[in-house]
C-alpha cells in the first residue's frame, strides 16, 4: 500500500434516500461501447471508489453524472432529477454535484479567493462579502487559507488540487465526484490531499471517487467498484474486495497493482 | 578507493579571447576565411547604403525653398526636404482648417490620457476604463473632429465622456498616490468609510448624478466649429480610419469566431461563409465594392458617404482576420477550462465571458498588435479610391504647382513615417509576447 | 424523501425551450432567418435602385466590344474588337503572370535571406534583420509606388538606354522599360528540346542507380557532376549538329522607341521588385522561425554521429523545419497573389485595374464585374488551401 491514510475504517453514513440512480444506461464513443448497461445506485451519504484498468470506462462513468457526457441510453437520475436534453436540468444538477478533476482545472487567470467565489456569485447570485467568508472558511478547511490572494500557478500540485476541493465544496454540493484526483500529483503531495477527502468523508458527504489509492479506498469507501470494458465487474464492501476478490479479472489487477 | 576534493577551486578570469572587443570580433566575424569574405561583402554592402543615403538624405538636400526650381538650384543630387516640411500640417490634418486643429490634438492627448492608466500596475479597475474608452471616447473624439450642433444624444454622450474622462484621471491620482480606487478614496473623503455598502452606494450614485447633471448643463452651450469630413485627411484619416475600424472588428471578430466554433451547424456553416469568403479577397476589391456596391444595397433616399463606406469596408475585412486570431487564441485554452466552468455550473455565457475570453484575450494581445500594425498599413488602400489620407496627401505634394513632379521625397517621408510607428509597434509586441510567455512559465 | 417523482414532473413542465434540441433549432433557424433577411433586404434594394436607374443586368455585356486599349496583354486584343470576356481574360492572366514570377522570387530570396539571418556571422545577421525589418513595416503600396516612381521612371530616357549585357544590345533598361532579346526557334530546333528532355531522364536514371548502389554496397559517388555535365552537353551538342536553329529577336531604336524582341513595361518591373522584396521579408521571417524551431539537440545529435555540416542541414534540420516553413510560405504566396491587386496604383493591367475599374467605369454592371473578380480570387485562394491541405496531409502521414 502506497500511502498511509488513516487506517481505521470510518463508520458509513449512508441512509437510504437515493442521491444518484443510473439505470441500464449506455454509451458511445462513435462505434466504441464504453459504458454497457450499467446499473448503479447511491444514497445519501454513500461513499464509492471506481478502480480499473484505463479504458475502462471509469471516468467517463462519472463525467456522465455531470453531464460533461451525453449518455445515449438509459436513464441518470441525480437527487431526484433526470438527465436528458433539458438544459435547466443539466445545469441544475451542475450546481449540485461538485467535480474535481485529475488536472485541477482552476482558473489560471483568477486568484484563488477568485477561483473560489465565482461561482457562488455569478451562479448562486450571493453577496460579495458572504461568498467571500464562506471561500475562506472552506479554505481553511482544506489548511490554505494563507494562500487566498495567490494566483494557482504560485501553488504547488497538492495545494492546487485542495483548492479545486474548496471550489467544488463552496458551490455547497450535495455530491462530490473525483476523477483520479492524486494521478498528477507527485508523491509527497498525494497525502495532503487523501486526508482532505478522508475528513470531507467524515462530514457525510456523498462521494464517488475514481482511484488507484487503495489505501484510501479501504479507509473511506462503503463499497468498491471494479471496472474493466465498459462492464461494473465487481462490487463489494472493501474488506471482501480486497481480501476476497472474486472475478478473475479483479484479482489480475489487484495482483497487478498492489 | 575514493578520490576527495577538499580545497573549492576558485573561478579565474576568462581568457582574452572571450572577453575583449578583439576576441568578439574574431568570433563573431572573422572565424574562417567565409566569414571574413561575409564580412567585407557586407561591410561593403552596408557602405554603399548608408553613405548613398546620407549624402542624398542630409549631406545634399535642401530643406529650406520655397519651390522645387531652389532646391534644384541649391543641390541637383540631393533630397528636396523644403516641399515635405511646406506640407507639414497637410499630411498630419489633410485639409483640415488651420484654426481647428486645436480639437484633433486635444482628442489626441484625452485619448492618451485615457488609455495610460491601463498600463499603471497601481491603478485599480482596469478593465471599467477600457470599457469607459471604447464606449465614451468615440463620440467625444467624433465631436471634436466634426463639430456642429449637437443632437440629444450627442449631448449625453458627450457629458458622459467628459464625466468619465475626470473620473478616470481621478482614479488614476488616487490609484497613483494612495493605492486605492477612486470608489474607495472619495467614501473616505465624505467620511463615510464606515457606512453600510448600501448606503455607500446610494451617496456614490447621487455623487454621479450630481456630477452629470452639471456637465451637462455645462457643455450645452459648448459648440465647436462644424467641419466637413471630406476636409480630414492626412494621418489624421488614417487614424480615425484605422482606429474605427480596429475598435468595431474587435468585438465583431469575436462574434464570428464564437459563431465558426459554435456546435449549431448553421450559425457554424455561415460565421466559416463570411470569413472565408472575406479573407480570400483583396481589400482593394472589397473598397471598390463598398464605393461601387453599397449605394445600390441602399433603401430610396439613404447615403452613406464615402468615408462611412470606406470605413464599414474595412471593418469588415478586418473583422474576419480577427476572427481567426480569436478562434486561435480559443484553440489555446484547454478543454479542462470549460469542464471546470461547467461543473461549477457557469453556462454558455458564463463560461466564455468570464473564464475563456478573460484568458484567451490575453494571449491574443500580441496576434491583435500585429494586426493594428497590418490594418495600419493596409489603410494606405483608401488613397486609390480617392481618399486623403497620410499617402493621399503625399502624393498630391507632387501635383501642386511649386513642387511639381516631387515624388521621392515624399515617399521616402511617409515610408519612414510607417516605418518608426509600426516597427515600434512591433517591438512593443515581441516585448508583451516575451513577457506572456515568460508569465506561463511562471 | 418521496420527492424522486415530483422533482421529475416539475422538471418536465418548464422543459419545452429548455430542451437542447428545440434550442438549438431556435437559435439555428434564428441566424439563417436573419441572415436571410438581410441579403433578401440587399438584393431588393439593389434591385429597385437598378430598375430605378435604369441598369440592366446579367452578363450580356461580356460579349460586347471594349473600346480601351491594353498596353500589357498576353493576348491577342485590339480596341473595339476585343470584347469585355477578353479583358477579363486578360486582366486574369496579368495577375497570374505577375504573381507567378513574384512568388518565385520572393521564395527563393526569402530563404536565402532567412539563411542568412541565421548566420554566426554577426554583421550579416544584423545586415539582413534590418532589410526584413525596413521592408515589412513599410506599407506595400508605398514600396510599389516608390519603385516604379522613384526607381523605374527615373531610368535613362530612350537615347541613353543602358545595356544591362555589356554592349551585346541583348538586354536594355530605360525609363520605357526593359527590352530583351526574345529567341525565335527555327526549324529543327525540336530536336534540341528532345536532346534535352532525353538529358533530364538520364541524368535522373543516373541517380537513381547511383542511390540504389549505396543501399546495396554502402559506396558513394558523386553523381551531380556527370549530371550535370549530361545536362550542358547533350543538348548543345545536338543544338549545334544540326546547325544552330535558334534566331534572337533583337530589340532595335526605331526612332523613338525600341522595337522587336520582348518588352517588359516599367509597372510591371516595379510591382515584381516591391512584390518580391516585400514577400522575401515574411518569406524570411518563416523560413527562419522554421530552422530554429527544429530542436538544437537535432543538430546537435546529427553532428556526432559525424554528419557533415551540410549533409546535417539537408538530411536532418531542413527535413525537419520544412512541415513549420510551408504553411506560412504558401499563405503567404496567398496574399502575394491578392498584394498583386495593388498594380491599380502604378496602372499595371491585372484583374482589379482592368476589370474592377476601367470596364466597371465604361459599362457599369457593378454586381457582375465585382462579383466576377471576387469569384476569381475565391478560386484562387481555394486552389492554393488544396495545396496546402495536400501537403498537410503528406507531413501527417510521414510523421505517423
Amino acid at each position: 500500500m502506497n500511502t498511509k491514510t488513516n487506517t481505521r475504517q470510518l463508520a458509513s453514513s449512508a441512509t437510504t434516500e437515493k442521491m444518484i440512480a443510473i439505470e441500464k444506461m449506455n454509451k458511445w464513443y462513435g462505434d466504441f461501447h464504453v459504458l454497457k448497461d450499467i446499473d448503479l445506485t447511491v444514497h445519501r451519504g454513500e461513499r464509492f471508489v471506481i478502480c480499473g484498468p484505463s479504458g475502462s470506462g471509469k471516468s467517463t462513468l462519472i463525467r456522465c453524472i455531470n453531464a460533461l457526457e451525453e449518455h445515449q441510453e438509459g436513464d441518470i437520475i441525480v437527487d431526484g432529477i433526470k438527465l436528458g436534453k433539458n438544459l435547466k436540468n443539466i445545469d441544475h444538477i451542475r450546481t449540485e454535484v461538485g467535480m474535481v478533476f485529475q488536472n485541477f482545472n482552476l482558473f489560471p487567470h483568477l486568484t484563488i479567493l477568485e477561483n473560489l467565489t465565482l461561482g457562488p456569485v455569478w451562479v448562486r447570485k450571493m453577496a460579495k462579502a458572504k461568498a467571500v467568508e464562506t471561500a475562506m472558511m472552506y479554505l481553511e478547511r482544506v489548511k490554505i487559507p494563507e494562500q487566498a490572494h495567490k494566483y494557482p500557478g504560485q501553488l504547488s500540485g497538492g495545494q492546487q488540487q485542495r483548492v479545486a476541493i474548496a471550489r467544488s465544496l463552496s458551490m455547497n454540493p450535495k455530491i462530490m465526484l473525483f476523477d483520479e484526483p492524486t494521478s498528477a500529483l507527485d508523491p509527497e503531495m498525494i497525502k495532503e490531499v487523501l486526508d482532505v477527502m478522508v475528513e470531507l468523508a467524515e462530514t457525510g458527504m456523498t462521494m464517488i471517487v475514481v482511484t488507484h489509492e487503495m489505501g484510501f479506498a479501504r479507509t473511506i469507501a462503503d463499497e468498491v467498484i471494479f471496472m474493466d470494458a465498459g462492464d461494473i465487474v465487481e462490487r463489494n464492501n472493501p474488506e471482501d474486495f480486497f481480501s476476497n476478490p472474486e472475478h478473475e479479472r479483479t484479482q489480475q489487477f489487484l495482483n497487478q497493482i498492489l | 578507493m575514493a578520490i576527495v576534493t577538499l580545497e573549492k577551486t576558485t573561478a579565474r578570469p576568462a581568457p582574452l579571447s572571450e572577453t575583449t572587443a578583439l576576441g568578439w570580433l574574431r568570433i563573431n566575424l572573422f572565424s574562417s576565411v567565409f566569414n571574413t569574405v561575409l564580412t567585407v561583402i557586407s561591410l561593403y554592402v552596408v557602405y554603399l547604403t548608408v553613405s548613398s543615403v546620407f549624402t542624398w538624405g542630409y549631406l545634399d538636400a535642401t530643406f529650406i525653398a520655397d519651390n522645387r526650381r531652389e532646391c534644384y538650384k541649391n543641390s541637383l543630387t540631393g533630397a528636396c526636404w523644403a516641399g515635405i516640411i511646406n506640407w507639414f500640417n497637410n499630411m498630419f490634418y489633410g485639409r483640415y482648417p488651420d484654426a481647428e486643429t486645436w480639437g484633433v490634438n486635444s482628442a489626441a492627448v484625452i485619448l492618451i490620457l485615457w488609455m495610460a492608466p491601463l498600463w499603471m500596475s497601481r491603478v485599480r479597475g482596469k478593465i471599467l476604463i477600457a470599457v469607459s474608452v471604447v464606449v465614451f471616447y468615440p463620440f467625444l473624439a467624433g465631436y471634436l473632429f466634426a463639430g456642429g450642433a449637437k443632437s440629444l444624444l450627442m449631448n449625453i454622450m458627450v457629458t458622459g465622456a467628459i464625466v468619465a474622462f475626470a473620473l478616470n484621471l481621478l482614479n488614476t491620482l488616487a490609484g497613483l498616490f494612495t493605492d486605492t480606487s477612486i470608489k474607495e478614496a472619495l467614501i473616505k473623503v465624505l467620511g463615510q468609510s464606515t457606512a453600510a455598502e448600501g448606503t455607500q452606494r446610494k451617496v456614490l450614485f447621487a455623487l454621479l448624478v450630481l456630477c452629470f447633471a452639471v456637465v451637462f448643463t455645462l457643455q450645452s452651450n459648448w459648440l465647436v466649429t462644424e467641419v466637413s469630413w471630406t476636409r480630414w485627411g492626412g494621418l489624421f484619416l488614417t487614424f480615425v480610419i484605422s482606429g474605427i475600424a480596429m475598435a468595431l472588428s474587435l468585438p465583431l471578430g469575436i462574434v464570428l469566431a464564437l459563431g465558426r466554433r459554435s456546435e449549431l451547424p448553421a450559425v457554424r456553416v455561415l460565421s466559416t461563409g463570411f470569413i472565408e469568403i472575406f479573407r480570400s479577397v483583396p481589400l482593394i476589391t472589397v473598397l471598390f465594392m463598398a464605393t461601387t456596391m453599397f449605394p445600390l444595397f441602399m433603401p430610396d433616399g439613404f447615403f452613406l458617404n464615402n468615408l462611412v463606406q470606406v470605413i464599414i469596408a474595412v471593418t469588415l475585412f478586418n473583422a474576419c482576420y480577427m476572427a481567426e486570431i480569436v478562434r486561435a487564441g480559443l484553440q489555446a485554452i484547454p478543454k479542462g477550462q470549460f469542464e471546470g466552468a461547467h461543473t461549477i455550473g457557469l453556462g454558455y455565457w458564463g463560461t466564455m465571458g468570464l473564464i475563456i475570453m478573460p484568458q484567451a484575450l490575453k494571449h491574443m494581445i500580441p496576434n491583435i498588435v500585429g494586426n493594428l500594425i497590418g490594418l495600419l498599413k493596409d489603410t494606405t488602400l483608401v488613397s486609390i479610391i480617392g481618399l486623403f489620407d497620410v499617402l493621399g496627401m503625399l502624393r498630391s505634394i507632387s501635383k501642386d504647382v511649386p513642387w511639381l513632379g516631387l515624388h521621392k521625397e515624399p515617399l521616402v517621408f511617409g515610408g519612414l513615417l510607417f516605418f518608426v510607428i509600426c516597427f515600434s509597434m512591433s517591438k512593443y509586441s515581441r516585448h508583451l509576447e516575451f513577457k506572456l510567455s515568460a508569465g506561463s512559465r511562471r | 424523501m418521496s420527492n424522486e417523482s415530483g422533482d421529475r414532473t416539475r422538471s418536465d413542465e418548464f422543459s419545452f425551450f429548455q430542451d437542447q434540441r428545440v434550442r438549438s433549432g431556435f437559435y439555428q433557424v434564428l441566424a439563417v432567418a436573419v441572415v436571410g433577411w438581410l441579403v433578401w433586404y440587399l438584393i431588393s434594394n439593389t434591385a429597385h435602385n437598378l430598375e430605378a436607374r435604369g441598369m440592366s443586368t446579367g452578363f450580356d455585356f461580356m460579349q460586347v466590344s471594349a473600346g480601351f486599349d491594353i498596353e500589357f496583354k498576353l493576348l491577342e486584343y485590339a480596341p473595339g474588337v476585343g470584347t469585355y470576356a477578353d479583358v477579363f481574360k486578360i486582366g486574369v492572366l496579368n495577375t497570374l503572370l505577375i504573381s507567378f514570377f513574384a512568388i518565385i522570387l520572393s521564395t527563393v530570396l526569402g530563404f536565402f535571406i532567412g539563411v542568412l539571418r541565421l548566420s554566426n556571422n554577426w554583421l550579416v545577421s544584423k545586415v539582413s534583420l534590418a532589410f526584413v525589418e525596413v521592408f515589412r513595416n513599410v506599407p506595400l503600396l508605398i514600396q510599389i509606388v516608390f519603385w516604379y516612381i522613384g526607381v523605374f521612371s527615373l531610368m535613362p530616357a530612350v537615347k541613353k538606354t543602358l545595356d544591362l549585357s555589356f554592349g551585346a544590345e541583348r538586354l536594355l533598361l530605360n525609363n520605357r522599360g526593359l527590352y530583351m532579346a526574345w529567341p525565335v526557334p527555327a526549324e529543327g530546333f525540336w530536336m534540341t528540346v528532345l536532346a534535352f528532355g532525353v538529358a533530364i531522364v538520364a541524368a535522373l536514371l543516373i541517380r537513381h542507380r547511383a542511390l540504389k548502389r549505396q543501399a546495396a554496397s554502402g559506396e558513394q559517388s558523386n553523381v551531380l557532376l556527370l549530371s550535370l555535365a549530361l545536362l550542358i552537353i547533350l543538348p548543345l551538342s545536338v543544338f549545334f549538329a544540326t546547325g544552330s536553329p535558334l534566331a534572337w529577336d533583337i530589340p532595335v531604336l526605331e526612332g523613338f522607341n525600341f522595337v522587336g524582341g520582348a518588352t517588359v513595361a516599367p509597372a510591371f518591373l516595379a510591382l515584381l521588385a516591391s512584390l518580391s522584396i516585400y514577400h522575401a521579408a515574411q518569406i524570411a521571417e518563416a523560413v527562419r522561425a522554421g530552422i530554429l524551431s527544429v530542436n538544437v539537440g537535432q543538430g546537435e545529435a546529427a553532428k556526432s554521429i559525424g554528419l557533415k555540416p551540410g549533409r546535417v542541414m539537408s538530411l536532418v534540420v531542413i527535413p525537419q523545419a520544412m512541415p513549420s516553413i510551408v504553411p506560412p510560405l504558401i499563405s503567404n504566396w496567398m496574399n502575394l497573389v491578392k498584394n498583386s491587386s495593388l498594380a491599380i496604383a502604378v496602372g499595371y493591367p491585372d484583374i482589379v485595374s482592368l476589370f474592377m475599374q476601367t470596364s466597371l467605369n465604361q459599362v457599369g454592371h457593378a454586381v457582375e464585374i465585382v462579383g466576377l473578380t471576387m469569384v476569381f480570387y475565391m478560386l484562387v485562394s481555394l486552389i492554393i488551401s488544396a495545396l496546402l491541405n495536400i501537403y498537410n496531409k503528406r507531413v501527417q502521414l510521414v510523421e505517423r
